[in-house]
């Protein structure tokens, strides 16, 4: 297709920048500054601004070899486990690091055009499916993985063979409200680590005034260590599906959209797949299952890579062809979403919820959790352990357990010295705090939260101040640079951990804690106020490492 | 504070211990501001839609766990406000260690723009310890754009992007933006190209709103060694009919700059090109201080005003006798001041008797 017919294809469809900067992106492996003054001229894009907006992601190349060079993950799991090593042998080929892609549980992952390999070694590098999550070994009854595991689980009749979008068939049999109080009652909340109760969202929108509403399914899973977005996409992408079609039908909203994260390429094509069947059994489209009136559309949009897209602001702006700086708040996107309308914003896992929640009740999802905690929770688990994946685990489940029973403890002859929480975002728990259970009030009395259920294991050969050091540099990577706490402490904290900027110890500390403390009170989102925790944690547990890195720094 | 519509909820908020009465829809900054509580700001021009980077201008608001920004939040009914305190003052001065910690030279001369002391004076007002935080230097100085206006020493940029937004929302030219992200943010234009090869007209609205002196008025800045403190003086820019307050930068009875008046009724703060940086011919060595005569061979010889002016009348007469009062048509100079330019029209409306006047600049 030339310039042109891209344009014309997109112009006039919601959200067409990124699709349209692919479009060009996967044709000519890059973007030209031709393309670019063709596309800033076709979207009515100032240039300067769609200029500056194509440098943010880190995927769009502007040179050749672009997109096809070899991008190799060196993540904080990878770069421990030959990330860096392959990255030098593909260097014949322009290979480039790429932050954490998303395939911590079978490393390392490169990703060549639209395809991810993964191996071991640069020579043992082949393209294969993304691991299953292994059955549950605790035996409790699963809620997300529940027939994840089953054959042909990806296509619509695999899906409707265990009852999928019986849920969505009695839902629309009934009203809106009735689904948005079996979505408040049974106390499903925010599973892309924010916690806020799906249900009052859902009312919140449902309330809202102002058409066309969205459901903005968020599929950046960008945080390191977090891969159970991709687990549930690839093989239950019916799940996603139809939890947006609930959503939908609760909010009265007509369009939807995926927002996926460009380095899970081969599930765009799973995903379309699903939704393609989906139009046919009319699941989506117009009249949904007969219901005069009940329209929904659903689209992917790919991302190109920007861990702040995962923030529901960015992501918006993103959507919108905007440079992804997060939004101002309030508003909130439930009044104020995509295209300033009323949205929901889900991340994958809560939607995939709200499916099953619809089918078995909202009485059965609530006793699934441990003790008072409601449901489950995807734990993605990660580094030195016997057994990484994908483990669904009753909130309220003792960490030890899911580490020593489920997972099988760490590797031979080693000792557990530290986890990550929340991927990176939570910092590290290490000591007596292993002992926490998986809840939020738990973890975040410990100084720490669950948010989107990455725990990446370090073992005793770990060195605690290097493992920090890689934690910062990725959130000074992926600041967007828009709030000055942020932008400068992500960047200070980096150069303290990597050479310790020559300070004594108790100077080293006072400019931490000063950093740390300006950053959690006033970053403007997410990213700012959570990267402290990594250093905060840090001197919690591991003072005599930083003393000792401050004395022979490297 | 501007009139206040009918329609407008007056609601009532605790400042500081303080009830006091805003209009539904201001921002607490709005309010404080009005109060005079002084709260510091970098990324805020109050011309622009509020951004809420710098985060100096944090708020503590009751019920809320975390300060808010105050330029971006609105002030609600009952809300209960303190702008100043021990915890806010210390990540003030935090925050402000890091922005001078980033940057090569804190310290500017008045004359690189209108908001250019801005960084300066806060890191003076604040018990900032110098060095603190030292590390790696942000931003990358493009001083060799050759355009004769704009200096972009991003050397000294703190990306407060307030030179993207009042390009975009003031001037409508969307010349610059914001290029990579995090640490490695860097105003560009398209493709990293000069000034002069972009959509900048060269309004110098971002020279004006640059708070630190990163963009420098490369003309007002070569005086910046004459000897003598700055004057500014108020005055309306000669060029068109709009009418643009500007305020005149002085050196000894030397015109160094232009810079706008951010009050100014017509023009709140703009100006363009010509306004901004085309003053060059008050002292240029062609300008003519005699008045001159034409001799019938084409040439001009130097004459008295008396003789110059006896001339000229005898001139104007003879058209008038035999041509009649409305072959005259009165052009006046767009260089000239507005007394000369007020003379001209009188002496062609009364003088004459005809409304043939005009000015070089309205087009």
């Amino acid at each position: 297709m030339t310039d042109q017919e891209i344009i014309e294809h997109w112009q006039d469809q919601d959200a067409p920048l990124l699709p349209v900067l692919h479009a060009i992106h996967d044709r000519d492996d890059y973007l030209s500054d031709d393309a670019i003054r063709v596309v800033s001229k076709g979207l009515r894009i100032p240039l300067a601004e769609l200029f500056a907006t194509v440098t943010f992601y880190h995927h769009f190349s502007r040179s050749k070899p672009g997109k096809s060079a070899p991008r190799v993950c060196t993540g904080n799991v990878c770069c421990l486990n030959g990330g860096k090593e392959i990255l030098e042998s593909l260097k014949s080929e322009d290979a480039t690091p790429m932050p954490c892609s998303g395939r911590c549980d079978d490393m390392v992952p490169v990703l060549r055009g639209d395809q991810v390999f993964v191996g071991a070694t640069a020579e043992t590098l082949e393209h294969r499916p993304s691991p299953l999550p292994a059955p549950n070994p605790g035996n409790i009854d699963e809620c997300i993985f529940r027939h994840i595991r089953a054959p042909k689980r990806h296509t619509l009749p695999g899906y409707q063979a265990t009852g999928g979008y019986g849920g969505l068939k009695s839902a629309v049999a009934s009203t809106p409200a009735a689904l948005i109080d079996l979505i408040t009652e049974s106390k499903l909340a925010g599973r892309g680590g924010a916690g806020f109760p799906t249900g009052v969202k859902w009312k919140a929108v449902a309330d809202a005034p102002g058409d066309p509403k969205s459901i903005v399914c968020n599929a950046d899973e960008g945080e390191p260590g977090c891969f159970k977005d991709r687990a549930i996409m690839e093989h239950d992408p019916h799940a996603l599906i139809e939890g947006m079609v609930l959503a939908a039908y609760a909010t009265g909203s007509q369009r939807g959209f995926i927002y996926l994260r460009y380095e899970y390429p081969e599930i765009q094509g799973i995903l379309q797949t699903a939704i393609d069947e989906a139009n046919t059994a009319n699941i989506l489209g117009d009249n949904i299952l007969g219901k005069d009136g009940f329209n929904f559309h659903l689209r992917i949009i790919r991302g190109a890579g920007a861990y702040i897209c995962g923030e529901e602001g960015s992501l918006l702006n993103s959507m919108e062809g905007k440079h992804p700086f997060p939004r101002n708040r309030p508003p909130f996107p439930v009044t104020h979403g995509f295209e300033d309308l009323p949205t929901v914003v889900n991340n994958v896992e809560t939607l995939a919820s709200a499916s099953q929640i619809s089918r078995k009740g909202a009485e059965w999802y609530r006793r699934l959790g441990l003790d008072d905690h409601a449901g489950t929770k995807v734990i993605s688990l990660s580094g030195d352990i016997q057994r990484p994946g994908n483990y669904e685990v009753p909130f309220g489940l003792p960490l030890q357990t899911l580490l020593n029973d489920w997972a099988g403890g760490p590797l031979e002859g080693r000792t557990i010295q530290a986890v990550t929480m929340a991927g990176l975002s939570g910092g590290f728990l290490a000591g007596d705090d292993l002992q926490v259970t998986l809840d939020e009030p738990c973890i975040r009395s410990n100084g720490s939260f669950l948010g989107a259920g990455g725990i990446i294991v370090l073992d005793d050969r770990r060195d605690m101040v290097s493992a920090a050091h890689e934690a910062m540099s990725f959130f000074a990577h992926e600041s967007c640079g828009k709030c000055f706490p942020c932008r400068i402490g992500t960047q200070r904290l980096t150069e303290r951990l990597n050479d310790g900027a020559n300070l004594e110890f108790a100077a080293w500390q006072d400019e931490i804690n000063d950093i740390g403390s300006v950053m959690k009170a006033t970053s403007a989102c997410g990213l700012g106020m959570a990267a402290p925790l990594v250093t905060e944690s840090l001197l919690r547990y591991f003072p005599d490492a930083i003393e000792q890195h401050l004395s022979h720094p490297k | 504070m501007n009139q206040i519509a009918d329609n407008t909820r007056i609601c009532t908020m605790t400042l500081d211990g303080d009830d006091v009465k805003f209009c539904e829809g201001e921002t607490i900054y709005e309010v404080a501001e009005r109060h005079s509580k002084e709260v510091p700001t970098l990324c805020y021009d109050p011309r622009l839609e509020a951004f809420g980077a710098c985060r100096l201008c944090v708020v503590e608001v009751e019920g809320i766990r975390n300060p808010v920004a105050s330029c971006t939040t609105k002030a609600t009914e009952g809300m209960i406000v303190r702008t100043k305190n021990d915890t806010l003052d210390k990540h003030r001065t935090t925050l402000l260690e890091m922005v001078a910690s980033e940057n090569r030279n804190n310290t500017v001369d008045e004359l690189a723009g209108y908001a250019s002391q801005e960084l300066g004076n806060l890191l003076k007002r604040y018990p900032v310890l110098p060095g603190r935080f030292a590390g790696k230097k942000s931003g990358n100085s493009n001083t060799d754009d050759l355009n004769p206006f704009i200096l972009r020493d991003y050397d000294n940029c703190i990306s407060c992007y307030r030179c993207v937004r009042v390009c975009a929302e003031q001037e409508g030219d969307h010349a610059i933006n914001v290029m990579n992200r995090g640490f490695d943010t860097q105003i560009t234009t398209e493709f990293g190209n000069d000034l002069r090869d972009s959509s900048c007209t060269f309004c110098g609205q971002c020279v004006a709103t640059c708070p630190t002196g990163a963009l420098t008025d490369k003309k007002a800045i070569r005086a910046k060694d004459t000897p003598g403190e700055v004057k500014k003086t108020r005055s309306v820019c000669i060029y068109c009919g709009v009418g643009c307050s500007i305020d005149i930068l002085t050196k000894g009875d030397r015109v160094v700059g232009i810079q706008p008046a951010m009050d100014g009724p017509a023009n709140e703060g703009a100006l363009c090109v010509k306004g901004q940086y085309a003053f060059d011919f008050v002292h240029h060595p062609d300008r003519l201080t005699k008045p001159l005569i034409r001799q019938k061979d084409g040439t001009f010889r130097e004459a008295e005003w008396d003789e110059a002016l006896q001339k000229a009348a005898e001139g104007f007469l003879k058209v008038r006798e035999k041509h009649g009062n409305h072959a005259t048509y009165g052009i006046a100079s767009g260089r000239a001041p507005h007394e000369a330019a007020y003379s001209m029209q009188k002496f062609i409306r009364a003088g004459y008797g005809t409304n043939y006047i005009d000015n070089c600049s309205r087009a």
